[in-house]
């Protein structure tokens, strides 16, 4: 009781802050949820061509353009030159179509369609389209005799359209907000502790500070439980916090099996920021070094493993890095939770293993923690 | 006499320097053992070895008749403590951070709240009791650290060095307090390099150098060790060579030091030594604008025993 007591009046004096973080922190957190509304909903978006094409063309040549002016968005550059079009990204692809295109499908040759572009996503797509028509084009060159009759079997084939329903009931907006919320819950949770907890324990720990608690008859063993406990009911109190907040901010989708499955990711991840918080804190004692270290782990440990640009665009060799991060199996939980729509013990399985991973990486350092303040007990 | 700390041939090794080297000796209940030393001889690392602080390569320690080790708590809960360096938290009030200290030794509240305010009598700092350490003196701070340390109303205390850059108003409360925790029944150890708190304090003394004993005992058994009686200082005095030859040759003279206007003139023995002097210097029409004697010091001991002064 006299470390808790002493614990709550330091953190007491410590409060402003911890306030001021605390309030940045969901200021921050709050930006982007609203920011982040949909972002991974699909639109349905055309890449932005122009054609060079005779303009008296007929038979393939002339579907060709239709059929591209139908599938892309086609731009009238009104006198800008091409080169200008394509370096202020006006158009993303410039096809250059040959006179005798048609003439060259139905003779079974490849056209030479000269194409500038952009080199992006969206002239990838224009490559796509082209592509898909030549190559269909090829086909019934070989069954159709003329141009005309090529043109028809095309019109006929191009204008089938595949429905698709999605049988999903996924609520997507609230998951993708709630699981931006979590990941960047990573941050939130490891700043706070970490330059919470090193902050109390460098007054605890402060050397001369220590050796008067050594010399005490107060076991070292239940000191350190006992900070640790207080710590741990800070975290708590913290990680309580976070999810009062991430109700009032994600909505509804917090009280359903995904909400509850992002609260116990998130209370487990809370655990092991205590352990890493207390090791930093045992390691370092100086109190002007704590900004420094919350900024190179919890930023660091964010930027890696996907807290704040989604897993997916990250390299591999940067994933692979982040294998060794806790925050790394933390987030890739909350992304499963997320895709995840029935929850068996098929889909639960993955979940509950890299929560585990979370606890083995939470008694590690606790462990790591215990072998440093035995060594630090008595010194040579 | 009961011993209540007993050291046998204690040696701590820094790689090739020897900090403490076969060191042996005891403690009695209810004495004031001084440890006296310049900085280095070895009092600290003493205190910290036996305190269990520090790893030693040889000997053995008990404290109250048991072996003292890292988790003999049965032994600590009668040990206080206070380090030459100011240990308290910041963020704690006077009043918090003795109920924090003592509170380590002590769950009893009701008990607790007794000695805090005994404490914090003992040292003088009943007003400031509401006070961050921030805004106390180094004097009062030093005062705060003692009270920290012996809240807990210890058999034993180690104190090491407390009234390093204090006030004389806080070092006189500071002295003051040791002397009650001695009325108290309290047995205590003292280490410092200021011969005047020892003189003025300690029962017996052991003086320390390179982490050897030079000599132990008393303070007068240990001023016998010194083989000057009486040193007279004369100050603002002018004297040409003859004259310093005749001085030389006075009755009783041991030693003459004369540079800077100031000479300081060593007796072995004899009675009325500095009436003998004045009236030489009166007969001599030798002018001066200071005199006086002193009886020998801790410090012409420790003088005598390794050819330098204790502060060096």
């Amino acid at each position: 009781m006299t470390v808790f007591k002493a614990f709550l009046k330091v953190l007491n004096k410590s409060k402003a802050p911890i306030i001021m973080y605390t309030v940045f922190l969901i200021i921050f957190a709050a930006f982007n949820v609203e920011k982040n509304d949909n972002p991974a909903q699909f639109t349905d978006e055309k890449p932005s061509i122009y054609i060079v094409s005779r303009e008296d063309a007929t038979g393939i040549n002339r579907n060709l353009v239709d059929y591209m002016k139908k599938k892309c968005k086609f731009v009238d550059l009104k006198g800008q030159s091409l080169e200008d079009a394509l370096f202020y990204r006006d158009v993303s692809t410039i096809l250059f179509l040959p006179e005798d295109f048609g003439k060259e499908i139905m003779e079974h040759k490849t056209p030479k369609v000269i194409i500038k572009s952009t080199q992006d996503v969206n002239a990838s797509l224009t490559e796509l389209i082209l592509n898909k028509y030549i190559q269909t084009a090829y086909a019934y060159s070989r069954i159709a005799k003329t141009e005309e009759e090529v043109v028809e079997y095309m019109n006929a084939t191009l204008s089938k359209e595949t429905k698709v329903e999605v049988l999903s009931k996924l609520d997507t907006s609230h998951l993708n907000k709630a699981t931006f919320y979590y990941n960047f819950l990573n941050y939130s949770l490891l700043a706070g502790l970490i330059y919470v907890i090193c902050l109390i324990i460098s007054s605890f720990k402060e050397e001369k500070i220590e050796k008067r608690t050594i010399v005490s008859s107060m076991e070292y063993k239940k000191f350190n439980r006992s900070l640790l406990l207080s710590n741990g009911l800070f975290a708590l109190f913290l990680w309580a916090f976070y999810i009062i907040l991430s109700m009032i901010m994600v909505g509804n989708i917090m009280f359903t099996t995904h909400g509850l499955f992002y609260i116990l990711n998130a209370f487990i991840f809370s655990g092991c920021a205590v352990s890493i918080a207390f090791l930093i804190g045992n390691v370092i004692r100086n109190k002007n070094a704590i900004n420094g270290i919350v900024n190179v782990i919890a930023l660091g440990s964010c930027f890696l493993c996907g807290a704040f640009v989604p897993m997916e665009m990250l390299p591999k060799y940067v994933l692979n890095i982040a294998h060794i991060l806790p925050s790394y199996w933390y987030i890739k939980t909350n992304e499963m939770i997320k895709t995840t729509e029935i929850f068996n013990i098929d889909s639960v399985t993955p979940m509950i293993i890299n929560m585990g991973v979370v606890i083995l990486f939470t008694i590690g350092f606790v462990i790591i923690t215990n072998i440093i303040t035995k060594r630090n007990r008595k010194k040579d | 006499m009961e011993n209540v700390i007993e050291v046998k041939n204690l040696t701590k090794e820094y790689k090739s320097l020897k900090a403490i080297d076969e060191l042996s000796f005891s403690v009695q209940k209810g004495e004031i053992l001084g440890l006296l030393g310049p900085n280095g001889s070895g009092k600290s690392t003493t205190i910290n070895c036996i305190l269990s602080l520090l790893n030693f390569q040889k000997g053995s320690i008990q404290i109250f008749g048991k072996e003292m080790k890292p988790d003999a708590y049965d032994i600590k809960r009668s040990l206080g403590v206070v380090f030459q360096d100011v240990a308290v938290l910041e963020e704690l009030t006077v009043y918090e951070n003795i109920d924090y200290f003592c509170g380590l030794y002590i769950e009893e509240q009701e008990t607790r709240e007794k000695y805090i305010k005994e404490a914090l009598k003992l040292v003088g700092l009943e007003e400031f009791q509401k006070f961050y350490p921030k805004q106390l003196s180094g004097g009062l701070l030093r005062r705060l650290n003692i009270a920290c340390g012996v809240s807990h109303k210890p058999k034993l205390i180690f104190l090491d060095e407390p009234t390093v850059a204090v006030d004389p108003q806080s070092r006189n409360n500071i002295l003051d307090g040791i002397k009650e925790l001695r009325n108290q029944g309290a047995t205590i150890v003292y280490t410092t390099h200021y011969m005047e708190e020892v003189e003025l304090l300690c029962d017996r003394v052991i003086i320390l150098d390179k982490g050897h004993i030079l000599a132990s005992g008393t303070c007068d058994e240990l001023k016998l060790l010194a083989h000057i009686e009486e040193k007279i200082t004369v100050e603002g005095i002018q004297l040409e060579e003859n004259q310093m030859q005749k001085l030389e040759k006075l009755k009783n003279v041991e030693d003459m030091l004369y540079s800077n206007d100031t000479l300081v003139m060593t007796y072995q023995k004899g009675k009325n030594n500095l009436v003998d002097f004045i009236e030489y210097l009166k007969k001599e029409k030798i002018r001066y604008s200071k005199i006086y004697s002193e009886r020998p010091t801790l410090n012409d001991v420790f003088l005598e025993l390794t050819g330098k002064e204790l502060r060096d």
